[in-house]
Order: C-alpha cells, then structure tokens, then sequence
C-alpha cells in the first residue's frame, strides 16, 4: 500500500479496505459483532436453483460470480470452496465468470456455498435464464462424427469393388452395416434441421434448413431402397455431410453463446445480496427477498441492491452505472437512492422503495433490451434459400420428367435422386457461420465484442461514426493538469486514504512525478465537503474550487490550486485518425458546454461537433444523420447514451461505462480504450468478404453439381468426393479471416 | 476375406466403446467450457 495508487485486485479487496479505514469503521466493527462470526447462509432464491443430481448421490449447478476481477480471485474462491465440507468439485472460470459446483446435499447446500462466496467480497446469482450449452449438439455431433467415419471405410472398401470386383455377398455386408450406422444419423442426429424446417414452414418461411432436410431425407430413403435393391446409396455422404453442418452449427451456437455471456457479465451490477436490519439484528439476504419497506444498510465500497431513500447517515454515492458520471453525489437523510450505485465512502441506511424488476437499473435495462431486440433477421443464406429451394425442386422435376421420357424410371430416378443429394446447401449453410465466428472471433481479440454477427456484418455498412465526449473520447476520471510539486506532496498526503476519483487522480500524479507521499495524520474525509488533516506537522485543509478545481488550504492564508481534467484518451486522436482512413465521417456528439467540446475535439482530431444535445437531441441528431443516408455507429458509456445507442444502426457501449448501456448496445469494447474499434471494422471487412466469397463459391459448386447431377455424372463415388471439396472451399474461405485482419492492421 | 466377419464386427465395437465414452464424458460436461482450462494452467 505504501506510495502506491489505489489499485486493487478486485472488488472484494477493495470493499474490505475501504471498509476498515473509510469513514463507517467504528460502525462496521459494530455491525460484525451483531454478525455470526461464519458466513451465514444464502436463502431464499438459492433454493429454486435448478440442480442436476449425479449417479453418486451428489448434486451440481452452475452460478455466475460477479466481481472476479484477477486469477487470484479464481484462485481464492476455488480454494475456499474445496475446503467446505460437502463440496466434491469446484471449479470457477475466469473467461465466463461461471461457477461449477458438485456437492453432497446431505452436506451442505447451494445457498450456504453461495454464501461463502458472498463472504469473500464476490457476488454470487443463479445463472438465471441462459442458453443451455451445447451439449445436445456435441451428442449429435459426436455420434454423426464416428457414424461417418466407419460409413467412409465401408464406401471406400464398396468403391474399390466397383473396378477389382467383389462379391455381392460382401458388398451387401457393407452395405447394410452402412445402413446400420447411418440410421441413427438420419434419424437423431439430422433432428435439429428437420425441427428448424419444421418450424420454418409453419411460420411460413423458407429457411435453409428446409434444402437440407429434404436433401438428408432423400439420401437416406434412397440408401433403404439401394440397400434392400443390392445397389450403392450415398450413405456415406448423408453421414458426412450431417456431420459437417452439425460442426458449423456448434461453432456458430458456441461464438453467439460466449458473445451474449460476455456482455451480460458486464451489465451484471446489482449485488446478490443485502444486508437487512430487522428488529436489533442484522441478517443477509438474497436481493430477491427484500421487500418495499425494508431497511438495508451499506457501507463504503459497497453497491447498493434496492432503490430507496436513506433514512440514516450520509455519504458519497457514485452513479456512474446509471449515468456513467464519475463524479459523486453527496446523499444524506431524505435523498433517493437507487440500485446498482456504488457507496464512495460513509455508511448508510436505506429504506427499501422498489426491488428487483422494479428498480431504476433494471427497468432502464429491461426497456432498453426490448427496444433493442427487433427480432432475429435472417441470414443472408436464408434470404437465398426460397428460391434455391424452388430452383433445386424445379431442376429436379425437369431432369426426372425428361430422363423418364428417353430412359424409363429407373434411370430416371437414380437421376433425379443425384440432382436433389448435390443440390444440398451444405456449403452454403455453412458459409456464414464459419466465417462469422471468424470475424467475431477477431474482433474479440482485438477488445471488441459483439452480440451477434448481425451487428458485426452491419459494422461494415457504417458510413458515419459518432462519438460521446465523457468516457468515450476521454477516459471519465479526472487528471491532474496544474499542480505544484509541494501542493501536491501535500495534498497526495491527505488524499491517499480516499477512493475518491479525484483524491486518486493527485495520488496517482504524485506518483508518476516519482514524488514520496508523506502520511497525513487526524485525517478526516467529509463528504461532499473536502479533507482535513495533519502533514508535516501542520494543518491543511482540502477545498473544492471551482469546476476542476481542488484548493489546499492552510491556518496561515495560503491558498494553492491544484486543476483536474477529463483527459482524452490516448489512443483516441490514433483511432479517430484510422477510422478517418478507413473513409468514416467522425463527430463528436455530446451534451458538454461547446467550448469544452470543441476543446476536446481538437485534442482529439475531430472537426465536426454537435455539443450541448440532451439525450434526446442525441438521438434525433442521429436520426438526422441516418435519413441523409447515413449509416450510424453510436459509442457511448452512461445511461442517457442507452437511447442514442439503440437508435444507431450499430451500437458500441464501453464496457467500464453504465450497466444498461451495454445492455442496449449491439458491441461492448471489453478493455479502457478507443483502439478496438478500429479492429472491429476491419474484421467486420474481413468477415464481409469472407461471407460473399463462400457464398459465391457455393452457389457456384451447386450450379455445376446439380448440373452434372441431371445429366448422369454424379454417382455415390463423385457425391462422396465433390461434398467435402465443397466444404473445404468454405472452411479454408473462413480462415483467411484472421489473416485478412492481420495484414490490414500492418 | 473372411477375416472381415470377425474384424468388422471387432471394429465396430472398439469404435462404439469410443463413441460411448464420448457420449459419457460429454454428459459429464467435459466439453462444457473449452476456454478455460488451457488458461487455467497459467494461473496456478
């Protein structure tokens, strides 16, 4: 801790420390000793957690733990929970921010684990309503994958008969144990397309999925009926292709799954838990059983579960989740709260005025969300897929009508069966999955994660990018700009107990000019009011000036300034200029006075300015921006950006900003920079490209095999070798998306 | 050639008893989080 800033591992280290020497300490101490001395079980909404039993008498479930900030944190928890008795397994990932926990439930309990975490500073909540894993995919796919594979050694053996010869007796052996093993594939493991074909015709759309049923349902009738003839069917291509379009549609479930877990980790805000004075005594509960009227108490450091109004004590409140201000509001007796802001410094308690759906927080949130979800768009595969549907069908009806007219109906079938098995749209189908988890992939390496490819693909639409100063351009927190090196000796002195934005930017000045901070003494923070304190053997007192203004005030009349600043971020003029580049019009949109705005924007490199908007002006600016045909990407970090986001075309949150602008956004820039959004829109080119080529590609194989299809060319042999040339074309189209990527950034 | 009637049904059941074990291990969620645990031998 000595000279260094105040910077913690994690939420829990922090909220400890700044609990034991903030301004509630002797209150705090006072609480504990009303506090069991273990921590206390989690009831209530623990106990509706879904859990899995497992054949050995123990049980699992998954939690998400919030306020995980370093693999300490992971380390810890992990540690802590082994050593719970009753706890077999447990295991927390620092990538998803989930919790695995196996436990015998004669034991112990999932609320008195999830306590324990809570006890160690972190926030545990039932994962809530979550896509389930894949797991049901990797089954399907697992079984189509060894089908195939053994279908294939039987082909091969079947093909190489076709020239050496070989006797019926074993080609029917082959066949009907190809049959065997293709059944399952037919029948279980090609389920999802049948069920997405399905549900595609009774919404009346013509889905990809439906080419690919008909295509899966046609081999493997074809297979029965060859088999029981003695001929050769493409069961070997049924199995593989099945298992190829289960592998995309995997990769295409996993990329949208850590997408959408990603930005709901960090919209997460609101604790798990409160602590609930009632009748002398302190108990802690689950959020979800804080009714109206209840009382909570809150110390520094912590984030507060209810919206209410403060009954007792007084504090510093920070509202930058709500309204992505750095800057405090000083509350006391009768002043409104709400949830999800974090208590600076004092001690507080709170009257309960609304919970859970109820809150501020989450009625922003839930509004912003609804506004947000138009709705799943079809793919651009998807648009395709009536028409080569009706192509495929119109193809296949034309071939079987003229061969049956020069040949008869054997050949006229076995035609027309080729026609319909290369007409599959497997390449197609998995055109743009690949190549979209391809570019999602790269732009989340890059610090920038999106919620689905859509807004991704849109990115690269965007003609016109519109940036919000505070947060977004400049970093949020102030920085020291003046100062005197002995003023801030002082000042540092007095400020290095704080959490305060402003007392860590002198702290963090003082430090980088590599000056040693002295120990204040009689040190006394009063909200909102300013520190007192002894350096030196001297007294001083800290002042707010004027707007970025701090004084350092002595008994004797002198009277030293220190000036703070929002900064801009130093990648910022770096990217403005590279979006410039990359041909994007760049405006800085933002409700600051015009001179500050203008003053940024020169710091920053952008000429076009629309300052002093509301947020509602935020929004019609961009509306405006939008009917001159424009395309619009919105980045912004508080609450009354969530607007402004939803009404762009593409949407960029910061992920330290406001919890339910990230909600509202399409994209959330995971790190504290400007830079990733520059590597979005170079993968979202990349992945563009990617997709057009594969579909042309596609699209060109389909045409020359359904036409080599009609005229008699494709047999089991050309199907098996055509199929997966096809779809390596996609796969290796797909994987040039990193690279593309990477060649543009040098 | 008449080896095959007893290599392929041979085959077949190893290659099953792979399959099953896949089917079992996945049940068990072992293929739940691909991410973390390559990482996870970092931090320790």
């Amino acid at each position: 801790m000595e000279g260094e800033a105040d910077a913690f591992c994690c939420g829990g280290c922090e909220a400890a420390a700044a609990i034991i020497r903030g301004a509630g300490l002797d209150r705090y101490y006072a609480e504990r000793a009303a506090c069991p001395p273990r921590p206390e079980a989690l009831a209530g909404a623990w106990t509706s957690v879904p859990v899995e039993a497992r054949r050995d008498g123990t049980v699992a479930a998954r939690l998400v733990v919030d306020g995980l900030r370093c693999a300490s944190c992971v380390w810890v928890t992990e540690r802590v929970l082994e050593r719970t008795p009753g706890v077999v397994e447990a295991t927390v990932s620092y990538a998803t921010g989930r919790a695995t926990l196996r436990w015998d439930p004669a034991v112990t309990g999932l609320g008195t684990l999830a306590g324990r975490i809570a006890a160690l500073g972190y926030r545990p909540r039932p994962l809530g309503e979550e896509a389930a894993p894949d797991r049901d995919l990797m089954l399907r796919l697992g079984v189509a994958g060894f089908a195939a594979m053994n279908i294939m050694l039987l082909a091969a053996t079947i093909y190489t008969g076709w020239w050496d010869g070989m006797d019926p007796a074993w080609a029917g052996l082959f066949r009907w144990t190809a049959l065997v093993l293709a059944t399952p594939v037919a029948l279980w493991c090609a389920a999802p397309f049948f069920s997405g074909a399905w549900a595609g015709l009774r919404h009346r759309v013509l889905h990809l999925d439906l080419p690919i049923a008909l295509a899966v349902t046609v081999l493997y009738a074809h297979g029965v009926a060859a088999t029981l003839a003695g001929r050769d069917g493409y069961l070997d291509s049924l199995a593989m292709l099945v298992t190829l379009l289960l592998a995309g549609r995997l990769l295409e479930s996993r990329g949208r799954r850590r997408a959408a877990e990603a930005a709901m980790s960090l919209a997460a805000a609101v604790p798990g838990t409160a602590r609930r004075a009632a009748g002398g005594r302190l108990e802690t509960v689950p959020v979800e059983a804080l009714r109206p009227g209840d009382r909570i108490d809150a110390g520094a450091g912590e984030e507060l579960a209810a919206d209410g109004v403060v009954v007792e004590g007084s504090g510093q409140v920070r509202m930058a989740l709500l309204t992505g201000e750095s800057e405090p509001v000083v509350v006391a007796r009768g002043d409104r709260v709400v949830a999800g802001a974090v208590l600076q410094d004092g001690a507080i308690t709170v009257e309960v005025r609304a919970v859970g759906r109820e809150t501020v927080l989450q009625q922003m949130a839930a509004g912003l969300q609804h506004s947000a979800d138009s709705g799943l768009r079809p793919t651009a595969a998807d648009r395709i897929a009536p028409w080569f549907t009706a192509a495929t069908l119109v193809v296949a009806a034309v071939t079987c009508a003229v061969w049956l007219g020069l040949r008869g109906v054997d050949t006229a079938v076995a035609r027309t069966v080729a026609v319909l098995v290369v007409a599959c749209p497997c390449a197609l189908a998995l055109s743009q999955p690949l190549a979209a988890a391809a570019g999602l992939g790269a732009a989340a390496r890059r610090g920038l994660l999106f919620r689905s490819a859509h807004a991704l693909l849109d990115l690269d639409d965007v003609t016109l990018v519109a940036l919000d100063k505070t947060g977004t351009v400049t970093a949020g927190v102030p920085v020291v700009t003046t100062a005197g090196d002995a003023t801030l000796r002082v000042a540092a002195g007095l400020e290095r107990y704080s959490t305060h934005p402003i007392a860590r930017a002198i702290v963090a000045e003082a430090i980088r000019r590599g000056i040693p901070l002295p120990r204040g003494t009689g040190v006394r923070e009063q909200a909102g009011v300013g520190v007192t304190g002894v350096v030196d053997g001297r007294p001083w007192r800290l002042r707010r000036g004027g707007p970025g203004e701090v004084l350092l005030l002595d008994d004797a009349g002198s009277r030293e300034s220190i000036r703070l600043a929002d900064a801009v971020r130093p990648d910022a003029a770096q990217t403005i200029a590279a979006l410039r580049g990359l041909g994007r019009r760049v405006v800085l949109l933002t409700g600051d006075h015009p001179d500050v705005a203008r003053r940024i924007a020169r710091t920053a490199g952008v000429d076009e300015v629309v300052a002093g908007a509301e947020p509602a002006a935020k929004v019609s600016a961009i509306q405006g921006f939008r009917s001159a045909g424009h395309r619009v990407l919105f980045a912004g970090d508080g609450l009354n950006d969530g607007p402004a986001l939803a009404a762009a075309d593409v949407g960029v949150a910061m992920g330290h900003g406001a919890a339910s602008s990230v909600l509202v956004a399409d994209g959330v820039i995971a790190g504290d920079a400007l830079g990733p959004l520059v590597a979005g829109f170079q993968a979202a080119r990349a992945c563009r490209a990617a997709i057009r080529a594969n579909q042309r590609r596609s699209l060109a194989y389909n045409a020359l095999a359904v036409t080599a299809a009609a005229l008699g060319w494709v047999n089991p042999l050309v199907a098996a070798v055509l199929m997966p040339l096809s779809s390596g074309m996609v796969i290796w189209g797909a994987s040039r998306v990193e690279a593309r990527v990477r060649r543009r950034e040098e | 050639m008449r080896a095959v009637l007893f290599l392929l049904p041979v085959a077949l059941v190893l290659g099953g008893v792979f399959a099953g074990l896949f089917l079992y291990a996945a049940r068990q969620g072992q293929f739940d989080d691909l991410d973390d645990p390559p990482e996870r031998i970092l931090r320790d």
